[in-house]
């Protein structure tokens, strides 16, 4: 990676997608998720502008998260879900952060760290985290009597797993049922969340109290067959470089490791310093394109730790935002002049938002056989990130 | 607690955090490689490379344990990454070889710390020798004739890779600007070199003999390098008449195997890093319960599943959900369902599993797990994409 790699992160991008995604789900509480880094957009710069942008709750995975937006001066609430065994909760107290236990042992134990509040986690059929329904009983009986001795049974979460409107629909039905049976003991948790991005904007009767966005937030479309912009999202994060290199290459030679691409006509080739150690998958090589100059060129040759190579005698014209990829697909070649106007130092978006003529995170997870959420969050940290 | 947590105990004794997942990195390992690997190319000398954090592995500390094994060249990549170590307290008896720049890249801190600069245009060239010359002049403002702090330059030819590197009507050119930059005290010429294409072993031949007919050029031209280097950890391994007097290993050090069909125990290297988590939920699940997203898997029977802490955003490619395997109590186990951001799931049959049990997902094989060049076959990629790709929540562990 050069130094002059770089990830803008648009914060004002955040803040639109937040009063989108409010707009969608009406008079409920919101949550977004910084977990991860933030998707790989940075945790900390999000969190802030999330706070700005008025949601009401951070969440992350574990403890380590957490404590890392408080060091930083996040105070939002914020919850976290996935903890170590033997966590002890002392350091979620120390820094106000709040757990949400997924079984007895953890509601002892921050119950004896003396959090004043906690979230009950319920597997309602995705079989990750959360007690199973054979469980609840207990769970809810002892949260019940930690309840009468002071400790708020502040929310009641799940988690969908986007199989079908009718498993949705059958874990929705089981969650309001463990709602039933907190009732029925006198427990009304004021939080009560099941549904993230995908659920929160399909299902009405998923949102109930609080939702809980992640990918939407950056502007990110959940759904495989709605781009950002379907959605009225846009996307917050654009990834970049310059040009470091430029060659002429003969028909019949070829580039970067074992030679997966040659030249079949003379062609002139840029290199750009971002590689697999950046989070850039390697099986993205011959599959993705990138904008450079204007015109989108495909990646040629496999891509290596710390570089890329892209084909500047294959651009093929801008694509305006309303075009598909698959009509793009069809697009002539660029003239020979095209490439004689690129120039060292020019930059290079890998992708970033379609409404601004940038290959998308969609197409880079499409070129390579993943979903966008996995194209964002394996972006290194180390690559610079630039907020604005 | 379970033994999962021992790893992350820190000197002294002090109570810890109680860990997810976590890397151990064997130091011990990493130095028996490096030493293995000397003793191999020798004559030839060994750079290691530690750049993208040492392949995920930590620069800083891989470093530090590689001087222990006697290694007196690095290889950063670029400039940051040769700051960090010479901040860190690399002191320069040790080279320090970076060889990517930004256009637009300045080289004085480079010059001032003694870093190794591999040049492959005239364009970075003069670049080079400006930043000598205000160098110099920072150091001695008075001396009207100060001598100035040479570069030390190794030229990169391009022998077939097309990304860095002059191509071979350009090498002339700057083959002859390099000295008349020696001849002032501008430059030293510590070395020459290329890097290989691997595409086939004919094709490296044809390399080879395009770098030894440049070197050629550039001595009539007056130039002489002071080493000569062209392999990496798979030529530098299978072509010892291409070893020349210096071989530049990454994935050997870390004992990744870049050889089809070759482990790096048949090459007699160790595995450096493991990648361990504690399982964080046990569930017992009926025939016909789906688990994780779009429940690409469904329960052929009644079984149980264990839930490991570790998903994409930490470095398990969501590949890995079709045939990768992970080690419990010795004994291997499928992933099931999608691999998520933040976890996925075995399927552990009817034996017995606990909270806080120890997963092993990749390391030596000692504990019945996959070594890092098999889990990488199984998804379709090398290893070295593997250890670069775990995350930061991943503590690194070093033993």
């Amino acid at each position: 990676m050069t130094q002059e790699a770089v990830i803008r992160v648009d914060t004002e991008a955040l803040r639109h997608n937040v009063r989108v995604l409010r707009q969608a789900v009406g008079r409920v509480k919101l949550m977004a998720v910084v977990k991860a880094n933030a998707y790989g957009h940075g945790s900390v710069e999000c969190a802030k502008a999330f706070e700005e942008a008025g949601v009401d709750w951070l969440g992350v995975v574990d403890l380590d998260e957490a404590i890392a937006l408080r060091e930083a001066g996040v105070r939002l609430p914020v919850l976290s879900w996935l903890h170590a065994p033997g966590e002890t909760f002392e350091r979620a107290v120390e820094f106000g952060i709040t757990p949400a236990v997924s079984d007895l042992a953890q509601l002892e134990a921050v119950a004896a760290a003396g959090a004043p509040a906690v979230h009950l986690c319920l597997d309602t059929g995705l079989s990750r985290n959360g007690a199973v329904e054979s469980e609840w009983e207990a769970l809810f009986d002892r949260a019940t009597e930690l309840a009468a001795d002071g400790l708020v049974i502040e929310g009641v979460m799940s988690h969908l797993s986007n199989t079908s409107p009718q498993e949705d629909g059958r874990q929705m039905a089981e969650f309001v049922k463990a709602v039933g049976m907190l009732i029925e003991r006198g427990i009304t948790p004021p939080l009560q969340h099941l549904a993230a991005s995908a659920g929160a904007l399909v299902y009405d009767g998923a949102r109930i109290s609080m939702v809980r966005f992640g990918l939407a937030a950056y502007g990110l479309s959940p759904f495989p067959d709605r781009t950002s912009a379907d959605l009225g999202l846009r996307p917050a994060l654009t990834l970049s470089a310059p040009v470091i290199g430029i060659k002429r290459v003969k028909a019949g030679e070829g580039t970067s490791y074992g030679f997966t691409w040659r030249a079949t006509h003379d062609t002139t080739i840029a290199l750009v310093g971002l590689g697999y150690a950046d989070g850039i998958e390697r099986h993205a090589g011959n599959r993705a394109r990138v904008l450079v100059g204007g015109r989108l060129c495909p990646v040629v040759g496999r891509i290596a730790m710390n570089s890329l190579t892209v084909d500047l005698g294959a651009a093929v014209g801008a694509r305006p935002s309303t075009t598909t990829v698959s009509a793009f697909e069809v697009g002539e070649s660029a003239p020979g002049g095209f490439a004689a106007t690129v120039a060292l130092g020019d930059p290079v978006v890998l992708f970033g938002d379609a409404a601004a003529g940038h290959p998308s995170v969609d197409d880079w997870a499409a070129a390579t056989g993943t979903i966008n959420y996995e194209v964002v969050t394996r972006l290194s940290p180390r690559i610079p990130r630039s907020y604005r | 607690m379970s033994a999962a947590a021992d790893p992350l105990a820190e000197p002294g004794g002090r109570a810890v955090h109680p860990a997810l997942r976590w890397a151990t990195v064997d130091l011990a390992a990493y130095r028996a490689n490096l030493r293995h690997l000397q003793e191999l190319v020798a004559p030839a000398e060994l750079m290691a490379v530690v750049k993208a954090d040492a392949y995920g592995h930590g620069a800083t500390t891989l470093v530090a344990a590689a001087l222990e094994a006697g290694v007196r060249w690095f290889g950063t990549l670029d400039l940051a990454n040769a700051h960090e170590l010479r901040a860190a307290g690399v002191g320069d008896g040790v080279a320090l070889f970076a060889w990517q720049f930004g256009p637009r890249e300045t080289f004085e801190r480079a010059i001032s710390e003694r870093i190794d600069l591999g040049i492959s245009s005239l364009r970075q060239l003069e670049a080079v020798a400006s930043a000598v010359e205000a160098v110099s002049r920072a150091l001695a403002p008075d001396a009207a004739a100060a001598a100035p702090v040479p570069a030390l330059v190794h030229l990169n030819v391009d022998t077939g890779l097309h990304r860095d590197g002059a191509l071979a009507d350009e090498w002339d050119a700057l083959v002859t600007r390099a000295v008349r930059l020696r001849e002032a005290g501008i430059l030293r010429l510590r070395g020459v070199y290329s890097h290989l294409a691997e595409a086939s072993d004919e094709e490296d031949t044809g390399s080879a003999e395009l770098l030894a007919s440049c070197i050629e050029r550039a001595a009539r031209l007056g130039a002489t390098f002071e080493r000569r280097h062209l392999t990496a950890s798979s030529a530098g391994m299978e072509r010892p008449e291409l070893r020349l007097d210096m071989v530049r290993m990454g994935s050997n050090t870390y004992g990744i195997p870049v050889t089809d069909g070759v482990s790096a125990a048949d090459r007699g290297l160790l595995p450096v890093m493991t990648l361990s988590a504690s399982v964080a939920r046990v569930k017992r699940i009926a025939a016909g319960t789906g688990v994780s997203y779009d429940y690409t898997f469904r329960a052929p029977r009644d079984t149980t599943v264990a839930l490991v802490p570790v998903g994409y955003a930490d470095g398990v490619s969501r590949r890995a959900q079709h045939g990768v395997t992970i080690a419990l109590h010795g004994k291997r186990y499928p992933i099931v369902g999608r691999v998520a951001m933040d976890q996925f799931l075995i399927d552990v049959g009817d034996d017995p599993v606990a909270v806080g049990d120890e997963v092993t997902l990749f390391g030596t094989g000692s504990r019945g797990e996959l070594t890092v060049g098999e889990w990488a076959d199984l998804i379709e990629t090398i290893g070295e994409e593997v250890t670069c790709g775990i995350g930061a929540r991943v503590k690194r562990v070093y033993v």
